[in-house]
Protein backbone atom coordinates (compact mmCIF):
# COMPACT_ATOMS: atom_id res chain seq x y z
CA UNK A 1 0.00 0.00 0.00
CA UNK A 2 1.34 3.46 -0.75
CA UNK A 3 2.48 5.68 2.06
CA UNK A 4 -0.09 8.42 1.41
CA UNK A 5 -2.95 6.00 2.10
CA UNK A 6 -1.24 4.90 5.31
CA UNK A 7 -0.73 8.52 6.36
CA UNK A 8 -4.39 9.20 5.86
CA UNK A 9 -5.26 6.16 7.96
CA UNK A 10 -2.87 6.76 10.86
CA UNK A 11 -2.26 10.50 11.20
CA UNK A 12 -3.28 12.06 13.54
CA UNK A 13 -2.60 9.01 15.65
CA UNK A 14 -4.30 7.89 18.85
CA UNK A 15 -2.17 7.88 21.98
CA UNK A 16 -2.42 4.09 22.07
CA UNK A 17 -1.09 3.68 18.53
CA UNK A 18 1.64 6.24 19.09
CA UNK A 19 2.98 4.56 22.19
CA UNK A 20 2.80 1.08 20.68
CA UNK A 21 4.69 2.20 17.59
CA UNK A 22 7.22 4.04 19.74
CA UNK A 23 7.73 0.96 21.92
CA UNK A 24 8.45 -1.14 18.86
CA UNK A 25 11.58 0.81 17.96
CA UNK A 26 12.92 -2.05 20.07
CA UNK A 27 11.83 -5.66 19.68
CA UNK A 28 8.93 -6.40 22.08
CA UNK A 29 5.88 -8.61 22.57
CA UNK A 30 2.40 -7.53 23.68
CA UNK A 31 2.88 -7.66 27.43
CA UNK A 32 6.32 -6.06 27.13
CA UNK A 33 4.74 -3.13 25.26
CA UNK A 34 2.23 -2.57 28.06
CA UNK A 35 5.00 -2.56 30.70
CA UNK A 36 7.12 -0.16 28.66
CA UNK A 37 4.26 2.29 28.07
CA UNK A 38 3.18 2.16 31.71
CA UNK A 39 6.73 3.05 32.71
CA UNK A 40 7.08 5.84 30.11
CA UNK A 41 3.85 7.50 31.25
CA UNK A 42 4.37 6.74 34.96
CA UNK A 43 1.27 4.62 35.15
CA UNK A 44 -1.05 7.02 33.36
CA UNK A 45 -1.48 4.88 30.23
CA UNK A 46 -2.15 1.21 31.00
CA UNK A 47 -2.95 -0.61 27.77
CA UNK A 48 -5.33 -3.56 27.95
CA UNK A 49 -4.81 -7.00 26.40
CA UNK A 50 -7.63 -6.57 23.87
CA UNK A 51 -6.42 -3.13 22.86
CA UNK A 52 -2.85 -4.30 22.32
CA UNK A 53 -3.82 -7.42 20.38
CA UNK A 54 -6.17 -5.45 18.16
CA UNK A 55 -3.70 -2.60 17.57
CA UNK A 56 -0.85 -4.98 16.72
CA UNK A 57 -3.08 -6.74 14.19
CA UNK A 58 -3.90 -3.42 12.55
CA UNK A 59 -0.30 -2.18 12.52
CA UNK A 60 0.92 -5.48 11.09
CA UNK A 61 -1.78 -5.55 8.40
CA UNK A 62 -0.64 -2.09 7.30
CA UNK A 63 3.02 -3.17 7.43
CA UNK A 64 4.03 -0.54 9.97
CA UNK A 65 5.43 -3.31 12.15
CA UNK A 66 6.61 -6.86 11.43
CA UNK A 67 6.99 -9.99 13.51
CA UNK A 68 10.63 -10.83 14.12
CA UNK A 69 10.41 -13.96 16.24
CA UNK A 70 8.06 -16.25 18.09
CA UNK A 71 8.63 -17.88 21.45
CA UNK A 72 6.04 -19.85 23.45
CA UNK A 73 3.18 -18.52 21.30
CA UNK A 74 4.38 -14.99 21.92
CA UNK A 75 5.04 -12.85 18.89
CA UNK A 76 7.80 -10.24 19.02
CA UNK A 77 7.47 -7.25 16.74
CA UNK A 78 9.69 -4.50 15.38
CA UNK A 79 8.84 -1.27 13.60
CA UNK A 80 9.35 -1.26 9.78
CA UNK A 81 10.77 1.46 7.54
CA UNK A 82 7.25 2.68 6.73
CA UNK A 83 6.38 2.52 10.42
CA UNK A 84 9.31 4.75 11.29
CA UNK A 85 8.33 7.24 8.60
CA UNK A 86 4.80 7.46 10.00
CA UNK A 87 6.08 7.72 13.57
CA UNK A 88 8.41 10.59 12.64
CA UNK A 89 5.64 12.43 10.78
CA UNK A 90 3.41 12.11 13.84
CA UNK A 91 6.26 13.22 16.11
CA UNK A 92 6.74 16.32 13.96
CA UNK A 93 3.03 17.06 14.22
CA UNK A 94 3.12 16.74 18.01
CA UNK A 95 6.21 18.98 18.12
CA UNK A 96 4.31 21.63 16.20
CA UNK A 97 1.42 21.35 18.65
CA UNK A 98 3.84 21.71 21.52
CA UNK A 99 5.44 24.79 19.95
CA UNK A 100 2.06 26.41 19.45
CA UNK A 101 1.13 25.71 23.07
CA UNK A 102 3.82 28.00 24.42
CA UNK A 103 2.41 30.67 26.62
CA UNK A 104 -0.81 28.75 27.22
CA UNK A 105 0.38 26.85 30.30
CA UNK B 1 -30.31 -24.12 49.49
CA UNK B 2 -29.80 -24.88 45.84
CA UNK B 3 -26.21 -24.61 44.72
CA UNK B 4 -26.80 -24.97 40.99
CA UNK B 5 -28.87 -23.02 38.53
CA UNK B 6 -29.26 -22.67 34.79
CA UNK B 7 -29.83 -19.50 32.83
CA UNK B 8 -31.48 -19.71 29.44
CA UNK B 9 -30.74 -17.77 26.27
CA UNK B 10 -28.43 -15.34 28.04
CA UNK B 11 -26.55 -14.34 24.88
CA UNK B 12 -29.87 -13.24 23.39
CA UNK B 13 -30.99 -11.36 26.49
CA UNK B 14 -27.79 -9.38 27.01
CA UNK B 15 -26.88 -8.50 23.45
CA UNK B 16 -24.68 -5.52 24.30
CA UNK B 17 -21.26 -6.98 25.27
CA UNK B 18 -20.81 -4.52 28.18
CA UNK B 19 -24.21 -5.60 29.60
CA UNK B 20 -23.29 -9.27 29.31
CA UNK B 21 -20.07 -8.61 31.23
CA UNK B 22 -21.92 -6.76 33.97
CA UNK B 23 -24.38 -9.62 34.29
CA UNK B 24 -21.55 -12.14 34.79
CA UNK B 25 -19.90 -9.85 37.33
CA UNK B 26 -23.04 -9.39 39.41
CA UNK B 27 -23.53 -13.15 39.56
CA UNK B 28 -19.87 -13.64 40.55
CA UNK B 29 -20.27 -11.08 43.34
CA UNK B 30 -23.07 -13.30 44.70
CA UNK B 31 -20.87 -16.37 44.38
CA UNK B 32 -22.34 -17.75 41.16
CA UNK B 33 -19.76 -18.94 38.64
CA UNK B 34 -20.33 -20.62 35.27
CA UNK B 35 -19.53 -24.33 35.36
CA UNK B 36 -18.43 -24.31 31.74
CA UNK B 37 -18.82 -21.89 28.89
CA UNK B 38 -18.98 -23.67 25.54
CA UNK B 39 -20.75 -23.86 22.23
CA UNK B 40 -24.25 -24.26 23.70
CA UNK B 41 -23.89 -21.85 26.59
CA UNK B 42 -25.66 -19.11 24.67
CA UNK B 43 -28.77 -21.34 24.96
CA UNK B 44 -28.26 -22.76 28.47
CA UNK B 45 -25.54 -21.80 30.92
CA UNK B 46 -25.06 -23.65 34.18
CA UNK B 47 -23.82 -21.91 37.30
CA UNK B 48 -22.57 -23.30 40.57
CA UNK B 49 -22.56 -21.51 43.91
CA UNK B 50 -19.15 -20.85 45.40
CA UNK B 51 -17.20 -18.05 47.00
CA UNK B 52 -18.28 -14.52 46.06
CA UNK B 53 -15.59 -13.05 43.84
CA UNK B 54 -14.82 -9.62 42.51
CA UNK B 55 -14.29 -10.52 38.87
CA UNK B 56 -13.91 -8.36 35.82
CA UNK B 57 -15.48 -10.25 32.90
CA UNK B 58 -14.68 -9.48 29.27
CA UNK B 59 -16.59 -10.68 26.23
CA UNK B 60 -14.68 -10.46 22.96
CA UNK B 61 -15.55 -11.45 19.39
CA UNK B 62 -12.73 -13.00 17.38
CA UNK B 63 -13.82 -14.86 14.24
CA UNK B 64 -10.21 -15.67 13.27
CA UNK B 65 -7.90 -15.24 16.26
CA UNK B 66 -4.17 -15.69 15.72
CA UNK B 67 -2.34 -18.12 17.96
CA UNK B 68 -0.91 -15.29 20.06
CA UNK B 69 -4.43 -14.09 20.93
CA UNK B 70 -4.88 -16.29 24.00
CA UNK B 71 -1.26 -15.86 25.09
CA UNK B 72 -1.68 -12.08 25.08
CA UNK B 73 -4.73 -12.28 27.35
CA UNK B 74 -3.08 -14.80 29.68
CA UNK B 75 0.09 -12.68 29.92
CA UNK B 76 -2.10 -9.85 31.18
CA UNK B 77 -3.56 -12.07 33.88
CA UNK B 78 -6.86 -13.00 32.25
CA UNK B 79 -8.36 -16.42 32.79
CA UNK B 80 -10.03 -18.07 29.81
CA UNK B 81 -13.59 -18.97 30.83
CA UNK B 82 -14.73 -20.38 27.49
CA UNK B 83 -16.04 -19.57 24.07
CA UNK B 84 -19.41 -19.65 22.33
CA UNK B 85 -18.71 -19.86 18.60
CA UNK B 86 -16.38 -16.89 18.07
CA UNK B 87 -17.37 -15.08 21.27
CA UNK B 88 -14.59 -15.41 23.88
CA UNK B 89 -15.24 -14.98 27.59
CA UNK B 90 -12.40 -13.91 29.89
CA UNK B 91 -12.26 -12.94 33.55
CA UNK B 92 -9.80 -11.59 36.06
CA UNK B 93 -10.06 -11.20 39.80
CA UNK B 94 -9.26 -7.74 41.04
CA UNK B 95 -9.26 -5.36 43.97
CA UNK B 96 -9.44 -1.63 43.50
CA UNK B 97 -9.92 -0.27 40.01
CA UNK B 98 -11.84 -2.44 37.52
CA UNK B 99 -9.32 -3.61 34.91
CA UNK B 100 -9.98 -2.99 31.22
CA UNK B 101 -9.08 -5.19 28.30
CA UNK B 102 -10.12 -2.51 25.85
CA UNK B 103 -8.39 0.48 27.32
CA UNK B 104 -9.34 3.11 24.75
CA UNK B 105 -12.46 4.08 22.89
CA UNK B 106 -11.15 2.97 19.47
CA UNK B 107 -10.63 -0.59 20.59
CA UNK B 108 -13.97 -0.70 22.47
CA UNK B 109 -15.68 0.41 19.29
CA UNK B 110 -13.65 -2.18 17.38
CA UNK B 111 -14.84 -4.94 19.69
CA UNK B 112 -18.47 -3.86 19.41
CA UNK B 113 -18.20 -3.54 15.65
CA UNK B 114 -16.97 -7.14 15.44
CA UNK B 115 -20.13 -8.20 17.30
CA UNK B 116 -22.30 -6.23 14.89
CA UNK B 117 -20.58 -7.95 11.95
CA UNK B 118 -21.12 -11.36 13.46
CA UNK B 119 -24.84 -10.63 13.91
CA UNK B 120 -24.96 -9.20 10.38
CA UNK B 121 -23.85 -12.54 8.95
CA UNK B 122 -26.81 -14.37 10.55
CA UNK B 123 -29.09 -11.49 9.59
CA UNK B 124 -28.08 -11.88 5.93
CA UNK B 125 -28.53 -15.66 6.09
CA UNK B 126 -32.09 -15.34 7.45
CA UNK B 127 -32.92 -12.67 4.90
CA UNK B 128 -31.71 -14.83 2.00
CA UNK B 129 -33.61 -17.91 3.27
CA UNK B 130 -36.73 -15.83 3.88
CA UNK B 131 -36.60 -14.32 0.41
CA UNK B 132 -36.09 -17.73 -1.21
CA UNK B 133 -39.01 -19.24 0.71
CA UNK B 134 -41.23 -16.25 0.05
CA UNK B 135 -40.41 -16.58 -3.66
CA UNK B 136 -41.43 -20.24 -3.48
CA UNK B 137 -44.62 -19.32 -1.65
CA UNK B 138 -45.65 -16.80 -4.28
CA UNK B 139 -44.35 -18.23 -7.55
CA UNK B 140 -43.95 -21.99 -7.23
CA UNK B 141 -46.44 -24.37 -8.74
CA UNK B 142 -46.62 -26.53 -5.59
CA UNK B 143 -49.77 -27.62 -3.82
CA UNK B 144 -51.49 -25.43 -1.26
CA UNK B 145 -50.18 -27.20 1.85
CA UNK B 146 -46.55 -27.06 0.61
CA UNK B 147 -47.03 -23.42 -0.23
CA UNK B 148 -48.45 -22.73 3.19
CA UNK B 149 -45.42 -24.39 4.81
CA UNK B 150 -43.09 -22.28 2.71
CA UNK B 151 -45.00 -19.17 3.70
CA UNK B 152 -44.76 -20.01 7.39
CA UNK B 153 -41.02 -20.67 7.21
CA UNK B 154 -40.52 -17.47 5.21
CA UNK B 155 -42.34 -15.54 7.95
CA UNK B 156 -40.16 -17.17 10.64
CA UNK B 157 -37.00 -16.23 8.71
CA UNK B 158 -38.16 -12.65 8.28
CA UNK B 159 -39.07 -12.40 11.96
CA UNK B 160 -35.60 -13.68 12.93
CA UNK B 161 -33.97 -11.18 10.56
CA UNK B 162 -36.07 -8.37 12.05
CA UNK B 163 -35.04 -9.39 15.60
CA UNK B 164 -31.38 -9.45 14.57
CA UNK B 165 -31.64 -6.01 13.01
CA UNK B 166 -32.87 -4.75 16.39
CA UNK B 167 -29.88 -6.43 18.04
CA UNK B 168 -27.48 -4.70 15.65
CA UNK B 169 -29.17 -1.39 16.34
CA UNK B 170 -28.89 -1.86 20.08
CA UNK B 171 -25.17 -2.68 19.92
CA UNK B 172 -24.61 0.27 17.57
CA UNK B 173 -26.33 2.57 20.07
CA UNK B 174 -23.93 1.36 22.76
CA UNK B 175 -20.85 1.34 20.52
CA UNK B 176 -18.68 3.33 22.99
CA UNK B 177 -19.24 1.08 26.00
Amino acid sequence: MNIDKIKERFIPMSETMFYILLSLCKERHGYGIMQHVRELTRGRVVLGAGTIYQSLQKLEANKLIEPVKEEDRRKYYLITKNGKEILLLEAARIKELYKNLEGLI
Amino acid sequence: MKDKKTYWLTAFRYVVPADYEKWFEELAADGWHPVRVGQWSSIAMRFRKGEPKKYRYVVDMQPAPKKEYKTTYKDFGWEFVGQMASAYVWRREYAGERPESFSDIDSRRGRNRRFIWAVAVSFAAFLICGTGLAGGFIFSGLGDSEKLQMGIFAAICFAAAAALSLVMRKIAKNIDR
